[in-house]
């Protein structure tokens, strides 16, 4: 206990002296924006998809600041490298939690890195705000964790009962990242599938790595599906397809809503002709929320298509903001206010409100899409 | 059946994208004797500059092979006269590690020019695929092979009948014999890296062609598969290298087929421990190579320790050790929580490379074997923390030195590269081994740490805690480097000949060190897996390897205060360049360049 006592004693005379400075900086705290605190790879194997947060970021506080930003005060982040490494993550959240300027955290990009930060957060008292975490175990973190990310227990079984049901695919192949993401997502969609009545004739798991399928999409051949089911993310989808084309598979191909990108469109070329993709959005959906984000990521980025990502960052930050509203500059009546956020509207979930028990949001959009002539468009009901 | 043919093909097909790299190292390997571990970052470039020819400036596809082929080995002449030549005179580790640096700061050069999205790098080849058994082939497929092979059989020339290839050959078996003979070596060099670069960089562009896709991750998984194949073939032998990475494309494309997708670099990792173990230099080590040289002066820098006063050592522990005290910031206690757990791991391995000469580069796996025990004893059998830890570090070391002994009688490279595997190995069979290690889903909920029943979950009792495990070890292992077993250890480092021919039994004081160490990194690892509540199979990767051995380098090898001094340099400097985001490790690659350029012994000198 003496030296807690010491500690504190220590710490206050450093405060006094501070104090001057301390003071008139309060004066002026209304006028100062209320941070957040984004903990992501901008360097490293996952930089790009900080790189694409920050594009869905900053163009969703454009849009806040262009409303009167949170009652009169901006909002504003700040983005700390972590290059998805827990090491760095952990750092990343004690800084976090010892400046007070910062009111929510956002990230990190990994299941690794962000759990391995959660106890910090959760002890700290500042909500982890995980949008892209999918492994079912992290909002059980704590109270403090809350995640936008698109449930599996959600998605898969609209991606299966599109292979099933809509294409009437019978003997499925399944290839999926072998990530916390993938098994998960692979484990719904199986059991989905499975229900539908159909079949699953192969599985196999690939690591992030992964570039050459010829020898994996031989084993698939062999099995004799009538569809594949990709469960992966656009670049590697797009090297799936490619290859799968190559080798001579001719089967139906479906993928998760990952792939969902204009990067899948130019990587996969000819080959992802005709691929069904169950998806959050796609860029015709009249509603509003959509149309606005679609115009205002192209006008900001010279013509750039958004993307998945571009999507969650964005509408991760928007509910970021609907929460500080409510919840003003306190962290736990942030966290609070988690609970009370009714509707927010969202480019993913049409309207999003979370579900208090897992912390999650319930009810993603569905979009039944597919490939032609280069573009993404809703699927016409016709066979491929 | 015609699934095996199909699976044969595409074996030798992915098998000569290896060899394109594999080539390039192994023509490197043969002269300087050093493994360019930024061969896959020229690839990288390659693939770059190969994207600008054919999207930008549409180049015909003979013009941007000559374009990609003349600007990598303009880079390939720019390391090797900035980044290498200084370090000529230096330790072997020296190069090493300069390669590694100059890797990192190309990646985020690339990274920053060009964004790291991947982009589509479309082939400049007809569409045309010819049906070979269930499978098909195109005329790229065709190329690489062509280019594989080809450049393979031209360097086979040149260093056979060629006057500048005569000199090339003189210059690795003896430099300063080729020197004193009137061969310039500098020249040699030169020609060999301008070579080496501008196959790397066509390799990266044959390949992102390939893919159809690149992007600035590609680089290390270059680089691995690269060594790997050129290793298995017998490194520095250019058609070894063609050889060992068909042979490694094929063992990998079997290892699909009888076990599935998940398996794959499980097998390219084993080929290379088997082959490592059954012909320890490779397959086609010819008899009249010379001997691989024994650790003696390979990496050990000539250097006169710093001797820092015993008082000054307690001064600096007292000041860490009430560091909590003082008005700090929690960042600052966890970012040195980060160096205590680093420097457990660097004791551990400034043991194995330093003091014993085994210079180890899959370190990380003995984090996991440690994180993995500890974690699943408390989580499922209700062990508590503190004996959790324990065991970790006591499987750690077990399980550790087992996997390990395989490579005691491999010497210089061939340990790191021996090792390199054994850590891919153990991360891939924690991905595959779901029974026990949840495999990708990994283990959640792992107890905080505590002590006999307190849980330690403040910043500052971690901070406490971390840091006196870390004393406790460092104090044990600089006792142990003062007795009679510390000396046996450095001697057998020095010269294993002699010091066999003395009497020591090599195997069983390498078994000792490494036992010594492991219990350091899972104990370590240990802590890491409580602090974090979560890990999985990439938590302990082998960036980590990487760095751990940067640490202990730059700290001076065996060298037990250097060790501890290296893991607060380098968890702190990425700290410190912080602000400046995506050019952080930009600024890392160069300091690191630096530091290897002026002061190769390590700051505090090698032990």
């Amino acid at each position: 206990m003496s030296n807690i006592n010491r500690r504190t004693l220590v710490k206050g005379s450093l405060a006094a002296a501070l104090a001057g400075t301390a003071l008139s900086r309060a004066a002026f705290a209304d006028a100062d924006p209320i941070l957040l605190g984004v903990s992501g790879p901008l360097t490293g194997p996952n930089a790009q998809y900080g790189t694409q947060w920050k594009q869905g970021f900053d163009l969703a506080l454009d849009e806040i600041q262009a409303a009167g930003g949170i009652n009169g005060r901006k909002l504003a982040y700040t983005f700390e490298d972590s290059q998805s490494d827990p090491r760095q993550s952990v750092a990343i959240a004690q800084k976090f939690v010892s400046d007070p300027r910062i009111v929510l955290e956002l990230g990190d990009f990994s299941s690794t890195a962000s759990m391995a930060a959660s106890p910090i957060y959760q002890r700290g008292g500042l909500v982890q705000f995980g949008f892209t975490n999918s492994h079912p175990d992290f909002t059980k973190g704590g109270d403090f964790m809350w995640s936008t990310s698109v449930s599996q227990a959600d998605e898969q079984p609209l991606l299966a009962r599109y292979a099933v049901k809509s294409l009437g695919l019978k003997k499925l192949a399944v290839l999926h990242l072998n990530t916390d993401w993938g098994r998960t997502s692979r484990d719904y969609f199986n059991n989905a599938a499975k229900e539908y009545g159909a079949e699953i004739v192969v599985t196999e798991g690939y690591i992030p790595e992964e570039r050459d399928f010829r020898s994996t999409l031989v084993r698939v051949r062999d099995a004799n599906p009538d569809g594949l089911v990709l469960i992966s993310y656009y670049s590697d989808g797009a090297l799936i397809a490619r290859q799968a084309r190559q080798v001579g598979l001719k089967q139906v191909i479906c993928a998760a809503s990952s792939v969902y990108s204009p990067k899948f469109l130019e990587l996969g070329g000819d080959a992802v002709e005709d691929v069904h993709v169950g998806t959050r959005y796609f860029p015709e959906d009249p509603r509003p929320e959509v149309q606005k984000f679609i115009a205002g990521f192209k006008k900001k980025y010279n013509g750039l298509e958004p993307d998945a990502f571009n999507a969650y960052a964005y509408d991760a930050m928007n509910m970021a903001a609907a929460v500080v509203r409510i919840g003003g500059a306190d962290r736990k009546a942030i966290r609070d206010a988690f609970a009370k956020v009714k509707d927010v509207p969202s480019v993913i979930f049409g309207t999003a409100t979370f579900d208090v028990a897992t912390r999650r949001v319930k009810g993603a959009m569905n979009a039944e899409l597919v490939v032609r002539k280069g573009q993404f468009a809703l699927w016409d009901g016709k066979p491929t | 059946m015609s699934s095996w043919l199909d699976y044969t093909i595409n074996g030798l097909i992915v098998g000569n994208v290896y060899a394109l790299v594999a080539v390039g190292l192994a023509l490197i390997f043969g002269v300087s004797r050093l493994i360019n571990f930024a061969q896959g970052s020229i690839y990288l470039v390659g693939a770059y500059i190969g994207w600008v020819a054919v999207v930008q400036l549409h180049t015909p596809l003979p013009l941007t092979i000559i374009f990609v082929a003349v600007v990598a080995a303009l880079v390939g002449l720019i390391i090797e006269r900035f980044g290498l030549r200084p370090l000529q005179n230096s330790v072997r580790i020296a190069p090493l590690l300069a390669t590694i640096g100059i890797s990192f700061v190309l990646d985020q050069l690339v990274m920053l020019t060009f964004s790291p999205n991947p982009r589509a790098l479309p082939s400049q080849l007809p569409d045309v695929r010819f049906q070979v058994g269930g499978g098909t082939i195109g005329p790229l497929d065709l190329l690489i092979a062509g280019v594989g092979i080809s450049s393979a059989l031209m360097l086979f020339v040149f260093l056979r009948y060629t006057k500048l290839g005569w000199a090339v050959r003189a210059a690795s078996q003896d430099r300063d014999a080729a020197m004193q003979m009137g061969v310039d070596v500098n020249r040699v060099n030169q020609t060999v890296f301008g070579i080496a670069a501008a196959l790397g960089g066509v390799s990266g562009l044959l390949v992102g062609m390939y893919y159809n896709q690149i992007d600035t991750a590609m680089s290390l998984q270059a680089t691995l598969k690269g060594v790997v194949a050129e290793v298995v073939g017998g490194a520095g032998n250019v058609p070894g290298a063609v050889v060992g990475s068909l042979l490694l494309g094929l063992v990998e494309s079997y290892g699909v087929a009888v076990f599935g997708t998940s398996y794959r670099n499980l097998f390219a990792f084993l080929l290379l421990v088997v082959v490592l173990v059954l012909r320890p230099n490779g397959l086609f080590a010819s008899a009249r190579q010379a001997p691989p040289e024994p650790l003696t002066g390979t990496f050990i820098a000539p250097s006169r320790p710093v001797r820092i006063p015993r008082w000054a050592l307690l001064v600096v522990a007292a000041v860490f050790a009430i560091l909590p005290l003082l008005p700090v910031s929690f960042y600052m206690l966890q970012t040195l929580i980060n160096a205590w757990l680093l420097g457990m791991l660097a004791l551990s391995l400034t043991l194995v490379a330093g003091t014993i000469g085994q210079v180890s580069l899959g370190h990380a796996a003995l984090l996991a074997i440690g994180a993995y025990t500890s974690a699943l004893l408390s989580l499922t059998l209700a062990v508590p923390v503190g004996l959790a830890i324990i065991a970790g570090g006591l499987m750690s070391a077990a399980l550790g030195t087992i996997l390990i002994s395989p490579s005691f009688r491999l010497r210089g490279h061939y340990v790191s590269i021996a090792t390199l595997a054994i850590g891919e190995i153990v991360s891939l069979v924690i991905l595959n081994w779901e029974s026990v290690t949840r495999g990708p889903i990994g283990i959640s909920g792992i107890p905080p740490l505590s002590l006999f029943g307190y849980e330690l979950t403040s910043p500052t009792s971690i901070y406490w805690f971390s840091f006196a495990v870390m004393v406790v070890l460092a104090l044990l292992q600089a006792r142990l480097l003062g007795s009679h077993l510390g000396r046996s250890f450095r001697a057998i480092r020095d010269d294993d000949v002699a010091a066999r021919a003395y009497g020591l039994s090599l195997n069983r004081y390498k078994s000792l060190a490494f036992i010594f160490g492991g219990f350091a990194a899972g104990v370590s690892g240990g802590i890491a897996a409580h602090l974090y509540s979560y890990i999985n199979h990439e938590t302990f990767n082998t960036q980590q390897s990487i760095l751990a051995l940067t640490v202990v380098i730059l700290g001076g090898l065996g060298n037990v205060v250097g060790a501890i001094v290296g893991a607060v340099a380098l968890v702190g400097l990425p700290e410190v360049f912080r602000i400046a985001a995506e050019y952080r490790i930009l600024i890392y690659g160069i300091v690191l360049l630096l530091l290897v350029r002026f002061r190769p012994q390590g700051l505090l000198g090698t032990m």
